[in-house]
């Protein structure tokens, strides 16, 4: 459709050229006749000649009229076969005019019937595929009903001055010019058309390929900016990087200068050393972090080979674990899972970082005497997951930006001043890389619920 | 015991607090600690400094540039001198900054700070202090 619309421009764009070659055959015609008329002024029917160029001059001063109409309409389909139907009247019409013009100018004697060929090459040119065909058969019956009539004597002869015998009245020439004639204009139907259609198919896939490219052209563009973006939230986030991981160097870097160059009491110096200590262990547990957000981006790029698994072992693995931790700060820690879950997809090392994250959070958040709830159960798409606690809560304001990496909440601050804030941003990449969603509610002082849910692995198989 | 000067230290880092507490009050400075910007202006017109240890970034990226901003308005802390700290300086927050608006500080730090340079700066600050009084 397109593409047919872009033919419509150019033919436009032929009409146009065809319509100002006119102008020339008018200027060459009326140039010739007034020579022969210097040479030849009492024989040549000079009226008939310059009337039908006077014609040809004011059908193409109408040509030119409607092409401009043509061009001032939008493109469409239907512009295109108003073109098209243009294109073969003005060929008709042509034929009609240089078939008056031949019989004008000594008809079979004369060897302006060669110009006939301009019109089926034209056709070739301008008009669908085998429309050359149709000029062609429409030229020869235009000649050779010249001929017939000259030689029946229904059309009057005119002589060619310069011939000394009368031709038209001579079978074996006649026969011989219709032949050729015939010939001539069909073989340059078939050479045109085929030579035509081989350009046109060359101009379609020119016209595809650039499509192509085009649209190549702006996915690249819209990868470009998706690196551009990733690139900045890099940045953003080696900026923090350096920054978190700093301030713990600064201190153990400052409380060693202390110990070492005696710039306080010994039993204050063993206080600072002991701080220090505490932020070696931060650090660590920074880079511990640091680097389950990194693993979290490598191994997640061979997802295609993951195999479904039963998220209820990780869990039952990964409370087995944390149970002691809880229990040991007097904490309760209560389990429901669902029995016969639906499988998810999903690497088993990711999902034991993700209930380990957020058990943890729970039972550093909870108070001792506090309770944590933990559940697994799936709707008909999803297997849901949650930790319930009844720890110090996040404020309202915090809770939109918790799972940003390396922020804290307010209040987490408090009870313990030196955690890394990357552990639900993790949490949430994991969910996210698997096509899941997580949340949290929360209360301050009432304590917090985060829930994820991810796709069952067979939700393709049941539907 | 007779102390050389009164030293507020305002950053969220309790570490860095404790360390420079104990190197300072070794050199008989009277020192207390804040941990957030607003802590830190309630000290100071509960009790005027003679010198203030500023963090730049608290839990706000710009809370001292705010926390000086407000010394400098107000007509009775205006004259405390205070010397900015923060890692700031070589860090991607440097942005945070803002070039165009004058800052009331009267020196920067970058942490991590040299004890020795922390004294050398408490002292003169605290010093000039004395004479120009």
């Amino acid at each position: 459709m397109e593409h047919q619309l872009s033919f419509e421009a150019e033919l436009i764009d032929r009409i146009d050229w065809l319509i100002r070659l006119r102008w020339l055959a008018v200027a060459g015609v009326v140039l010739a006749v007034g020579l022969l008329a210097l040479w030849f002024p009492t024989t040549l029917a000079l009226g008939p000649l310059l009337g039908t160029t006077a014609i040809i001059g004011i059908y193409n001063l109408l040509f030119l009229c409607y092409l401009r109409t043509l061009r001032s309409g939008s493109q469409s389909v239907a512009r295109l076969r108003r073109a098209t139907s243009f294109a073969y009247v003005q060929i008709a019409l042509d034929l009609v005019a240089l078939a008056a013009l031949i019989h004008f100018a000594g008809g079979v004697e004369n060897l302006l019937a060669f110009f006939l060929v301009f019109h089926v090459i034209i056709a070739s040119i301008l008009l669908p595929r085998g429309s050359s065909y149709l000029v062609a058969a429409l030229a020869v019956l235009l000649y050779e009903s010249v001929i017939a009539l000259e030689y029946t004597g229904l059309l009057p002869h005119y002589h060619l001055p310069m011939l000394r015998q009368e031709l038209y009245q001579n079978l074996l020439y006649l026969f011989t010019a219709s032949a050729v004639m015939m010939f001539m204009l069909f073989l340059v139907a078939y050479l045109a058309t085929s030579i035509a259609s081989r350009l046109r198919e060359r101009d379609r896939e020119l016209w595809e390929s650039n499509q192509t490219c085009q649209i190549r052209s702006q996915e690249l563009q819209d990868l470009n900016e998706q690196l551009r973006r990733i690139d900045g939230e890099r940045t953003r986030f080696m900026v923090l990087v350096t920054h978190e991981l700093r301030a713990p160097i600064s201190t153990i870097y400052s409380a060693l200068e202390l110990a070492l160059g005696g710039y306080a009491p010994p039993e204050k110096t063993r206080e600072v050393l002991a701080r220090a200590q505490n932020r070696a262990t931060d650090l660590l547990d920074l880079i511990r972090d640091l680097l389950d957000l990194t693993k979290v981006r490598e191994e997640t790029d061979e997802q295609a080979q993951v195999v479904p698994i039963q998220m209820a072992d990780v869990l039952r693995e990964v409370v087995d674990f944390v149970r002691v931790e809880a229990e040991g700060k007097g904490l309760t820690l209560e389990v429901e899972i669902k029995p016969d879950l639906a499988p998810v997809r999903a690497l088993p090392e990711q999902m034991k970082l993700v209930w380990t994250n957020l058990l943890s959070n729970a039972i550093k958040y909870s108070k001792s005497g506090g309770k944590i709830q933990v559940s697994l159960d799936q709707d008909a798409r999803r297997v849901i997951g949650s930790v319930r606690d009844t720890g110090i809560g996040i404020p309202a304001e915090d809770l939109p930006r918790i799972f940003d990496e390396f922020y804290r909440a307010g209040n987490a601050r408090d009870v313990t001043p030196h955690g890394t804030g990357i552990g639900l941003a993790v949490v949430r990449r994991i969910v996210d890389n698997w096509e899941g969603d997580i949340w949290a509610e929360s209360k301050v002082g009432q304590g917090s619920t985060f829930t994820f849910v991810l796709p069952r692995a067979d939700a393709g198989e049941r539907a | 015991m007779a102390t050389k000067g009164e030293i507020l230290i305002i950053d969220d880092d309790q570490d860095f607090c404790e360390i420079a507490k104990a190197t300072l009050e070794a050199d008989s400075f009277s020192v207390r600690c804040a941990c957030t910007g607003p802590e830190g202006l309630a000290m100071m017109r509960e009790k005027r400094p003679d010198l203030v240890f500023l963090d730049v970034i608290m839990v706000m990226p710009a809370e001292g540039l705010y926390v000086s901003e407000e010394i400098a308005k107000d007509p009775a802390l205006r004259d405390v001198p205070v010397v900015m700290v923060s890692s700031i300086v070589g860090s991607g927050y440097t942005g945070y900054f803002p070039t165009d608006r004058p800052l009331h500080a009267h020196m920067f730090l970058d942490k991590p700070v040299p004890l020795s340079r922390l004294l050398e700066v408490a002292n003169s600050f605290v010093q000039e202090k004395r004479v120009g009084a």
